[in-house]
C-alpha cells in the first residue's frame, strides 16, 4: 500500500505566460515533519504554497492532503479539511480586535481553541487592541495565531519570520518547533532566514526555476554544491 | 472531510437578551421623542420636510448599510426604492390584489432581486461594483419612463389606496403629522435592527469580508452569499423606505428610479458618516434642511449641496456622526478626570 503523506503535491505545474513558476514539481510531507522549502526569489517557493493552499488558479498537478485527492477544492474547504495557512504579507483584519478576528475564525472550528492561541502566541496582553494598533511582531505572529485556531493538521507557513527582528525569529522558530510537536502539526515552511529553517526543520527541499533541485536532512542539505552554489553560499555553517 | 456550507452559527445567547440597557433606553426615548415631535411642531411646512427626511434617512441608511459591511459604494438604490412603489401603485391600479399584499411584495419582490443581483456583482470591486449598480437603476428607470401603457411613463401613476390597511385608516399615511410618527418608528426599527445585524456573527463575519476578503476565505467562509445577503437586506430598507414614500405621496413616477435620487442617498450617508448605523439617517435630516435653506436662497441649490459634500469629506472624513463621536470622546475622559 503507498504510503499517504500528510500533504502531497504531485506534477504541480504553474505557468504565468512564457515562465515556469513550478515545473512537475513532487513534495510529500510525511505526518507530524517540519519541511523546510527554501530557494531563491523566484524559485517558485510561494507559487507552491499558493497551489497547495488553493489560492492559486490554472495550474495542472494532484494534491493530496492525507492521501485524498483536494485539486478541486476550495480554500474553504481546504481550511475546513485541516488544512492552514499564513501569508507572506501579513494577512489580517486591521480593524478588528486581536481577540475579535481569533473568535470569528474559531466560529468555523471544531475545536475553538482562541484562549490557547491567544497563550501559545503570546498575544494575551494585547487581545484587546484593534490590530492595525499593534506592533510589526504581533501583527506577524496575529497572523500565524489565525492559521492556528481549530489545531489544524497541515500548517503552511509563508515565510513567517519576514521582518522580524534575530530574536523574534529564533524564539518564533521555537515556537514553531514547540506547536508543531505538541500539537502533532505538519509544517510545510517558506523561509529565508536560515538559522530558522536549519534549527527547526526535519528536511529541506531546495526549489531553483520552479523544480526541486534537492531534498533531505538539513545536515545532508549543506554538503550538496548545486544548493550552495544556487542558494545558500557560504554563509549557512 | 466536511463540504463547504454557507451556515455562520447563531450566537448562544438571543441577541435581544445582548442588548445593553443604555440602547433599550435610547430606543425608549427615540421613539418617545419622535411621537411627540409633530404635537411640538406647529408648522406643516416643516413636519413635511421632517418626514421626508426621516424616508430619506431610511434610505441613506440602506445606502450607508452596504458600504459600512462590504466596502461597496450602491449607486443604483433608487432601484429598490422606486420599484416598491410600482409594487403598490400597479396591482393598485389595476385592482390585482388587497393593498397589503402589494405592500408585502413590494418589500420581498426589491429584497430577492437584489440578493439574486448581488450574488453576481458584489464580486466586482471599487468603482465597477458602483457603475454596474447605476447601471441596473437606470435600466429600471429607463423602463418606467418607456412603458408608458404598464407605468405611466413620465407621468406616473396616481396610487388609489383603499380606507384602510391593515385594519389602520390609509389617511394616517397621507397626514404629515401621523406618518412622520409611522416613518420615525420605521427608521428607529431598523436602526434596531441593523444595530442586532452588526452585532450578531453574520454580522461580525461581514466586517470582516469586508476588511479582508481573502482572510476571511482561508479561515473557511464563504464571502459571496454573505456580501449579497447584506445588499439585499439593504435593498430591503431601500424598499421600507420607498414603500412609505409612495403610501405618503399617494403617488409614483420613474423620478424615484432616477440615479440622482441614489447619489443624494449617497451624499446623504457620506455626510452623515457610515461608521454609524445613524450616521446616514443624521446625513439626511442635515441634507434636507441644507437643500430646503440653499433653495430658499438661490436656485442653484444642487451647487450648494456639491460645496457642502466637498467641505464634509475633507474637513470630516468620516461624517458628522463620526465628528460628533470625536467630540464626544474628548469630551469623556475630561468628564472622568473631572470625577476622578
Amino acid at each position: 500500500m503507498a504510503e499517504s503523506f500528510a500533504i502531497e503535491g504531485v506534477g504541480l505545474t504553474r505557468r504565468f505566460g512564457g515562465f515556469t513558476a513550478l515545473d512537475t514539481v513532487r513534495i510529500a510531507v510525511p505526518d507530524g515533519e517540519i519541511r523546510g522549502l527554501i530557494g531563491p526569489n523566484g524559485a517558485g517557493k510561494s507559487t507552491l504554497i499558493d497551489v497547495l493552499s488553493g489560492r492559486a488558479d490554472d495550474w495542472h498537478g494532484t494534491v493530496r492532503l492525507r492521501g485524498e485527492d483536494i485539486s478541486a477544492f476550495t480554500v474553504q474547504e481546504r481550511r475546513r479539511g485541516g488544512l492552514a495557512r499564513s501569508f507572506q504579507k501579513t494577512n489580517i483584519f486591521p480593524e478588528l480586535a486581536v481577540r475579535e478576528q481569533l473568535e470569528i475564525a474559531s466560529w468555523h472550528a471544531e475545536t475553538p481553541n482562541v484562549d490557547e492561541v491567544l497563550h501559545e502566541m503570546g498575544l494575551v496582553g494585547i487581545a484587546h487592541m484593534r490590530a492595525a494598533d499593534v506592533s510589526y511582531g504581533d501583527r506577524r505572529r496575529l497572523d500565524l495565531a489565525l492559521a492556528l485556531i481549530g489545531r489544524p493538521t497541515v500548517l503552511l507557513l509563508d515565510e513567517p519570520a519576514a521582518g522580524l527582528s534575530m530574536k523574534e525569529s529564533v524564539a518564533l522558530a521555537e515556537l514553531l518547533r514547540d506547536l508543531a510537536s505538541r500539537w502533532k502539526v505538519t509544517v510545510l515552511l517558506v523561509e529565508h532566514d536560515m538559522e530558522v529553517v536549519f534549527s527547526i526543520c526535519d528536511r529541506i527541499t531546495v526549489l531553483h526555476l520552479g523544480r526541486v533541485l534537492a531534498e533531505g536532512a538539513p545536515d545532508e542539505i549543506r554538503k550538496i554544491p548545486e544548493v550552495v552554489t544556487a542558494y545558500l553560499g557560504s554563509t549557512v555553517e | 472531510m466536511s463540504q463547504p456550507s454557507e451556515r455562520i452559527a447563531l450566537p448562544a445567547t438571543p441577541a435581544l437578551a445582548r442588548v445593553s440597557r443604555q440602547v433599550w433606553l435610547a430606543l425608549g426615548i427615540a421613539i418617545i421623542a419622535g411621537s411627540m415631535l409633530p404635537s411640538a411642531v406647529t408648522s406643516t411646512l416643516a413636519i413635511t420636510l421632517l418626514t421626508q427626511a426621516v424616508i430619506g434617512g431610511i434610505l441613506a441608511t440602506a445606502v450607508g448599510l452596504v458600504i459600512r459591511q462590504t466596502g461597496l459604494v450602491s449607486f443604483g438604490h433608487a432601484a429598490f426604492f422606486g420599484l416598491a412603489g410600482y409594487f403598490i401603485a400597479l396591482p393598485a391600479k389595476h385592482g390585482l390584489w388587497p393593498l397589503e399584499l402589494s405592500i408585502v411584495l413590494a418589500i420581498a419582490m426589491p429584497t430577492l432581486l437584489a440578493f439574486l443581483l448581488g450574488l453576481v456583482i458584489v464580486r466586482i470591486p471599487g468603482v465597477a461594483f458602483s457603475m454596474l449598480t447605476l447601471a441596473i437603476g437606470q435600466a429600471f428607470h429607463e423602463f418606467a419612463v418607456r412603458a408608458r401603457l404598464v407605468t405611466g411613463g413620465d407621468d406616473g401613476l396616481a396610487i388609489n389606496l383603499p380606507r384602510t390597511v391593515f385594519g389602520v385608516a390609509t389617511e394616517v399615511f397621507q397626514r404629515p403629522q401621523t406618518m412622520f410618527v409611522i416613518c420615525w418608528v420605521a427608521l428607529v426599527g431598523v436602526l434596531f435592527g441593523l444595530h442586532l445585524l452588526v452585532r450578531s456573527r453574520f454580522g461580525r463575519v461581514t466586517t470582516a469580508i469586508r476588511e479582508n476578503e481573502e482572510r476571511a476565505r482561508f479561515l473557511g467562509y464563504q464571502t459571496v452569499v454573505p456580501r449579497a445577503l447584506i445588499f439585499a437586506i439593504s435593498a430591503l430598507i431601500g424598499a421600507i423606505a420607498g414603500t412609505l414614500f409612495a403610501l405618503y405621496n399617494g403617488f409614483v413616477s420613474p423620478e424615484s428610479l432616477h440615479w440622482s435620487l441614489s447619489g443624494s442617498a449617497l451624499i446623504m450617508a457620506i455626510v452623515g458618516g457610515t461608521r454609524l448605523l445613524w450616521g446616514p439617517a443624521l446625513g439626511a435630516v442635515v441634507f434636507f434642511f441644507f437643500k430646503d435653506v440653499a433653495g430658499d436662497l438661490t436656485e442653484h441649490w444642487p451647487a450648494m449641496i456639491g460645496l457642502m459634500l466637498i467641505a464634509v469629506t475633507v474637513a470630516l472624513p468620516m461624517g458628522i456622526s463620526g465628528a460628533l463621536t470625536k467630540l464626544l470622546d474628548r469630551i469623556r475622559p475630561a468628564g472622568v478626570r473631572r470625577d476622578g
